[in-house]
């Protein structure tokens, strides 16, 4: 009987996350819009609902109703696997990350996270990395030219970023000493207990692999309207198509961002000033914040070419984590 | 012998390599336009006055007593009332057009010997608004205006005669035919980006 009840709540947890990180990323659309509008001194979505509030709720509506084209030629399985492939993990990052403390409601005790794994920041990090082969299955799978580059050039930079991201995870991993990302947490305390003071390093590496893994911009090679038309999803359309964006800019970004907040932030420590929200709505304010960073570096810089990226990614971040690890290690044994 | 000139491309220095100023200054850039106020306009509900000289639709001239010494020596051979096209049925404006098809004029004689302009209609779907018909008129005649909004249903909405021709003539004259003959709607924009003009 208890059986049932847990995993009836898993469930109910699930489908809530689920379903609310849906209408999340489709209202972060409308604020990158806005955002990027406003960079350009142009005002963005304006019309529908109070400046362009129902944006978000029409384009959905366009993206699913609108003629879903399968080109001639394609590999038929991975053509329609890639776009789940890029989303499902995504989105199943989700079940690692807390986004607060727990808290007693009417007797119950609520858990803000579907599982706290003792090795969730190595499954977080397994389910992006399996969310980029969506990229390359796309880019691979549509039998066209453009979208092949595409895929190709994501493979390039894949192999870049995600050694110098592994290793920056390290430091912070070494200083909590735990891979649970609660233990992590927990093991910030207080203001200055923030790892980003002393995982400078780490954090910026971080950065560069989390802009490269999302495809923004000083790394969006795969896409690069300019030279690629659409990438590796040129041959998409409706709601295929719509999962990409939506995986990669939107849910993608706001997960890394999550893992970010929760690695150098402190994740939900914070006054409280809030009164029993407060660790949540801190770590919403710290999660917009880097979020909000993200676009601003997207909507800012100019692009990489692949081979800068690697170099980049071999010969600059690379050495800077293994710094980073020494320096690190050496405190810790230090210190005790 | 060609001479090759090598130009050396600005490089970074280490400081601005290791703390990726460039980057910094970007990013103060497109924050400083994210607070400033946006410089569209909401097209239909708002629409911008075209400068004086834009090359919009067509329009005639009418005779209301400002024309050019050209016409009142031809005017004794034509009859055209007050307040009616100025047109003379020169063809100067068919023969300035690039687009062989686009004028349609006709004229006849009437019974007491004087020329009468019975149609003048312009197919706008071929019209490139050069404005060398503008140019080529004798008699201050076929002016551009202000309105932009020339698009139709139809392909016949499209051409327009001498009767809405001259209407909009009238209209645009008595809207703006005061207004200093300039480029700038806004003089002080325009001295803001190009300084005070010094004539000699």
């Amino acid at each position: 009987m208890e059986l049932i009840g847990v995993i009836l709540g898993l469930v109910v947890k699930s489908v809530i996350f689920v379903i609310g990180m849906f209408l999340l990323a489709a209202y972060l659309t409308l604020v990158e819009r806005k955002f990027a509008g406003h960079i350009q001194q142009r005002p963005g979505p304006l019309h529908v609902g109070f400046h362009g509030l129902l944006q978000p709720i029409a384009d959905a509506l366009k993206v699913i109703t609108k003629e879903d084209l399968v080109p001639d030629f394609v590999d038929k399985l991975l053509f329609y696997m890639a776009s789940l492939l890029a989303f499902v993990p995504a989105i199943m990052i989700l079940a690692v990350i807390p986004f607060g403390e727990k808290i007693t409601l009417f007797g119950y005790e609520l858990k803000p996270y579907i599982t706290d794994l003792n090795v969730g920041l190595i499954l977080a990090l397994a389910l992006g990395s399996i969310s980029i082969y969506g990229v390359i299955f796309a880019g691979w799978a549509s039998n066209s030219k453009y979208p092949m580059i595409g895929g190709l050039r994501k493979a390039a930079v894949l192999i870049g970023y995600e050694v110098a991201l592994g290793f920056a995870l390290v430091g912070p991993i070494m200083m909590a000493g735990s891979f649970s990302l609660r233990e992590i947490v927990e093991a910030q305390q207080g203001f200055f207990g923030a790892f980003i003071w002393y995982q400078p390093i780490a954090f910026i590496v971080f950065l560069f692999a989390i802009l490269a893994e999302t495809g923004r911009t000083p790394f969006d090679v795969q896409e690069a309207e300019a030279e690629l038309v659409s990438g590796y999803n040129t041959e998409y359309s409706g709601m295929k198509f719509g999962l990409f964006p939506l995986a990669e800019w939107y849910i993608a970004t706001f997960v890394l961002s999550a893992i970010a907040v929760i690695l150098f932030f402190g994740g939900w420590n914070g006054p409280h000033i809030f009164g029993p929200f407060s660790s949540y709505i801190w770590f919403l304010l710290k999660l917009g914040i880097v979020f909000m960073f993200l676009l601003w570096v997207h909507w800012t810089l100019p692009r990489y070419r692949v081979d800068q990226i690697t170099e980049l990614a071999w010969k600059v971040m690379l050495p800077l984590t293994f710094i980073n690890i020494f320096l690190t290690a050496f405190i810790v044994v230090i210190k005790g | 012998m060609v001479k090759v000139r090598y130009v050396e491309r600005p490089t970074l220095s280490t400081v601005e390599k290791i703390f990726f100023i460039d980057f910094v200054y970007g990013l103060k850039t497109t924050i400083r336009n994210f607070f400033r106020k946006t410089i569209t306009t909401i097209y239909p509900k708002e629409k911008l006055v075209p400068p004086k000289r834009f090359r919009g639709t067509h329009a005639h001239r009418a005779k209301d007593g400002n024309e050019p010494p050209s016409f009142v020596v031809l005017a004794k051979f034509m009859e055209i009332h007050d307040y009616e096209s100025r047109c003379v049925a020169c063809y100067m404006c068919q023969q300035a057009c690039p687009m062989p098809t686009l004028f349609k004029i006709e004229a006849e004689q009437l019974p007491n010997g004087k020329k009468r302009v019975t149609t003048f209609d312009m197919n706008l779907l071929n019209c490139l608004y050069c404005g060398l018909c503008v140019d080529a008129c004798p008699v201050d005649c076929i002016i551009m205006t202000d309105e932009f909004e020339n698009a139709g249903e139809r392909r016949n909405q499209c051409v327009i005669h001498k009767d809405d021709m001259t209407e909009r003539g009238i209209s645009f004259d008595r809207r703006r035919g005061n207004e200093p003959d300039r480029i700038w709607i806004d003089d002080k924009a325009r001295e803001k980006l190009w300084g005070q003009i010094e004539w000699t």
